[in-house]
C-alpha cells in the first residue's frame, strides 16, 4: 500500500489544532468535574 | 544502497549551510538535532540534580536517627527527587531522543513544527530553575510528596505557587512536545512507510504522544485547582467548604498511573530497536507487539484507583480496579516474550546497547512482578506507603526506563557523532550500574515486606541493615555515571574510531542510511524506504 508523501502545511496546522483542542477539552473538562463533583 | 545514499547526503550537506555559529546556533535553534541534543544535555544534568538529592537521601538513612538534614528537609529532597527525575530528566531524556530520531527514522526533514519545538524545549530551563529556586524561599520547597495531595500540599510556604506555576510550565511544555510527534508521525513520513512499517521506537513515542495529550491537561486541571483553592477561595478539594480531598486524588492518578507508561513506552521502543540488531534477526511479532503497546495506552486510563486502595472504595471498585491491574500483565507479557522469541537462536553479541537492553528486560520484569503484588487488595493493605512501593517502582524507572535510555544513548551515540564510543568503558559501566542498581533497589522489598513506611528520615533499628546495603548502592550506582559522561564526552570529543554510516551489523532502519554523523539536514527529498530498511 502506498501512501501519500509529506503532507501539505495546512494538513500539519489542523492536525497540530485539533489536538490543542484536545487538551484543551481534557484542561477544562477535568476542571468542570472538579466544580461538579467538588 | 546504504553507501549510495550516504554519499548522495555527503555531496548533499557540503552544498547545504551549515549550522549557524555560536549561541544563536542552539538559542534560535528549529533543527530536531539540535533540539535533541539540547533535550539530552538537560536531561542529563536533572539526572545529576535528581541524582545529588537521591545521595543526600540515602545519605540521611545510611544509619538510623537523624544524621545530616532535618526532616522537614528530607521531605523537601524526597519531593524534589521525584519531580525532578520525572519531568526533568526521564521525560526530557525520552523527547531528546524522540527529537533526534522520530525525523530520522521516519524519513523526514525535521519535526512538524520546528519553531514550537524550540518553544517546547526552552520553557523546561525557565520552569526547573523555577522549582530549584524555591529550597531557597521561606518554609523551603514543596515537601508533600511529588503528589501533592490536599490539604498537605497546601500547608507550604511560599514555594507553593512557584511549584504549581512550574508544573504548569512542564505541562506545557509536553503536550506542545507531544502535538508536534503526532504531527510529524501522521503527516510527515516518507512514501511507502505505511503506520505499520514504522520502527518500534516512532510506534512507542506515538502512543505516548497521544498519553501525553491526554492526561498532562489533567494534571494542569488538578493543581489549577489547588491553586484556586488556596487563592481564590475555591473548596474543590477542601472539606470544610464542602470539597472532597479524595477527588484530588482520582484526577492525579488519572493522569498519574498513564504518566508511568508515558515514561516506560518509549523505552519498549528502544529495546525493540535494540534487541533484534544485536541478536540479528527480525523483531518477533513486530504488529504483537503494536497491539500490545497500544493494549497497555488503553489500559493505563482504567487503572487508575489502584494507586488510592487504602483510602477506601466499594468492594466492586476494589475488584475493578485490581482486575483491570492485573490485566496490564498480558500485554506485557507478550512483550516480554516477543523479546525473548527474538533473541532465541539468534547470533547474538553483546555490545554495550545490547547488554543494558538484557538488563531492562530481567530487571523491568522483577518491577513489574512486584507490580501485580501491590495490585492485589488485601496484600497492598500491607504493602501501602512501604518501602516495597518504593522498590517496585524504581525497579521500574531505573533499571527500566533509565536502563533504555542508556541502551538508546549508546546504540545511536555513533550516529550523533560519527565516533565510536569507549566499549571497554561502556561495558565497566554496565556492570557496576547493574551491580550497584540491584544493591540499591533489591534489599527495599525487604525492608518494605518488614513494614519499614516510607518518605521518612529514621527508623527503627530492626531496619539499619538493608538501609545501609541500599545506601552503598546508591553511592556505587552514583559513582558509576561518572563512566557514562566520561564515555559520552569522549565521543563527543571525537576520541575514538571513526563510526560508519550502519555502525552495527546490518541494523534495520532508515537512519543508518544517512552518514555518522548524521548531517545537519537531512531527508530533504524523502528517501525510498526499501527492503532493505523496512521493518515488515
Amino acid at each position: 500500500m502506498t501512501e501519500e508523501p509529506r503532507s501539505s502545511p495546512r494538513r500539519i496546522r489542523r492536525t497540530a489544532l485539533i489536538l490543542a483542542a484536545i487538551a484543551l477539552a481534557f484542561y477544562f473538562g477535568f476542571i468542570l468535574i472538579g466544580v461538579l463533583g467538588g | 544502497m546504504t553507501t549510495a545514499v550516504a554519499d548522495a547526503h555527503l555531496a548533499h550537506d557540503a552544498e547545504h549551510h551549515g549550522p549557524p555559529a555560536g549561541w544563536r546556533r542552539w538559542v534560535f535553534s528549529t533543527n530536531h538535532k539540535d533540539i535533541g541534543t539540547m533535550y539530552l544535555v538537560f536531561s542529563l544534568l536533572m539526572f545529576m540534580i535528581g541524582g545529588a538529592l537521591a545521595l543526600a537521601i540515602r545519605a540521611e538513612l545510611f544509619s538510623p536517627g537523624l544524621q545530616f538534614v532535618e526532616p522537614h528537609f528530607f521531605n523537601q529532597l524526597t519531593t524534589m527527587h521525584a519531580l525532578i527525575m520525572i519531568f526533568g530528566a526521564v521525560m526530557p531524556a525520552m523527547v531528546g531522543l524522540a527529537n533526534w530520531m522520530i525525523p530520522l527514522q521516519i524519513g523526514a526533514p525535521d519535526m512538524a513544527l520546528p519553531r514550537m519545538n524550540n518553544l517546547s524545549f526552552w520553557i523546561l530551563p525557565f520552569a526547573f530553575t523555577l522549582l530549584l529556586s524555591t529550597f531557597f524561599m521561606d518554609g523551603g520547597a514543596a515537601a508533600g510528596g511529588w503528589t501533592m495531595y490536599p490539604p498537605l500540599a497546601l500547608q507550604a510556604g511560599d514555594s507553593f505557587p512557584f511549584t504549581i506555576f512550574s508544573i504548569h510550565l512542564m505541562g506545557m511544555s509536553s503536550i506542545m512536545g507531544a502535538i508536534n510527534v503526532i504531527v510529524t508521525i501522521l503527516n510527515m513520513r516518507a512514501p511507502d512507510m505505511t503506520l505499520l512499517k514504522m520502527p518500534m521506537f516512532v510506534w512507542g513515542w506515538l502512543i505516548t504522544a497521544y498519553l501525553l495529550l491526554a492526561v498532562m491537561p489533567v494534571l494542569a486541571g488538578a493543581v489549577t485547582m489547588l491553586l484556586t483553592d488556596q487563592f481564590f477561595g475555591t473548596s474543590f478539594f477542601l472539606a470544610a467548604g464542602g470539597g472532597d480531598p479524595v477527588m484530588y486524588q482520582h484526577i492525579f492518578w488519572f493522569f498519574g498511573h498513564p504518566e508511568v507508561y508515558i515514561m516506560i513506552l518509549p523505552a519498549f521502543g528502544i529495546v525493540s530497536e535494540v534487541i533484534p540488531t544485536f541478536a540479528r534477526k527480525p523483531l518477533f511479532g513486530h504488529e504483537s507487539m503494536v497491539y500490545a503497546m497500544s493494549c497497555i495506552a488503553f489500559l493505563s486510563f482504567v487503572v487508575w484507583a489502584h494507586h488510592m486502595f487504602t483510602v477506601g472504595m466499594p468492594l466492586t471498585g476494589q475488584l475493578f480496579f485490581m482486575f483491570a491491574t492485573m490485566l496490564i500483565a498480558v500485554p506485557t507479557g507478550v512483550k516480554v516474550f516477543n523479546w525473548t522469541a527474538t533473541m532465541w537462536r539468534g547470533s547474538m553479541t553483546f555490545e554495550t546497547p545490547m547488554l543494558f537492553a538484557i538488563a531492562f528486560l530481567f530487571l523491568f520484569t522483577i518491577g513489574g512482578f512486584s507490580g501485580l503484588m501491590v495490585a492485589i487488595v488485601p496484600a497492598d493493605i500491607q504493602y501501602h506507603d512501604s518501602y516495597f512501593v518504593v522498590a517496585h517502582f524504581h525497579y521500574v524507572l531505573v533499571p527500566g526506563s533509565v536502563f533504555a535510555i542508556f541502551a538508546a544513548v549508546y546504540y545511536w551515540l555513533p550516529k550523533w557523532t560519527g565516533t565510536m564510543y569507549n566499549e571497554k568503558l561502556g561495558k565497566l559501566h554496565f556492570w557496576l550500574s547493574t551491580i550497584f542498581v540491584n544493591i540499591l533497589f533489591f534489599p527495599m522489598h525487604f525492608l518494605g515486606l518488614a513494614g519499614m513506611p516510607r518518605r521518612i528520615p529514621d527508623y527503627s533499628t530492626q531496619f539499619a541493615d538493608f538501609n545501609a546495603v541500599a545506601t552503598i548502592g546508591a553511592i556505587g550506582f552514583g559513582l558509576s555515571q561518572l563512566i557514562f559522561i566520561w564515555v559520552v564526552i569522549q565521543a563527543i570529543r571525537g576520541k575514538g574510531e571513526r563510526a560508519s554510516a550502519k555502525v552495527w551489523d546490518n541494523p534495520k532502519g532508515l537512519e543508518w542510511t544517512v552518514p555518522s554523523p548524521a548531517p545537519h539536514h537531512t531527508f530533504e527529498t524523502p528517501p525510498k524506504v526499501s527492503t532493505e530498511v523496512a521493518f515488515q
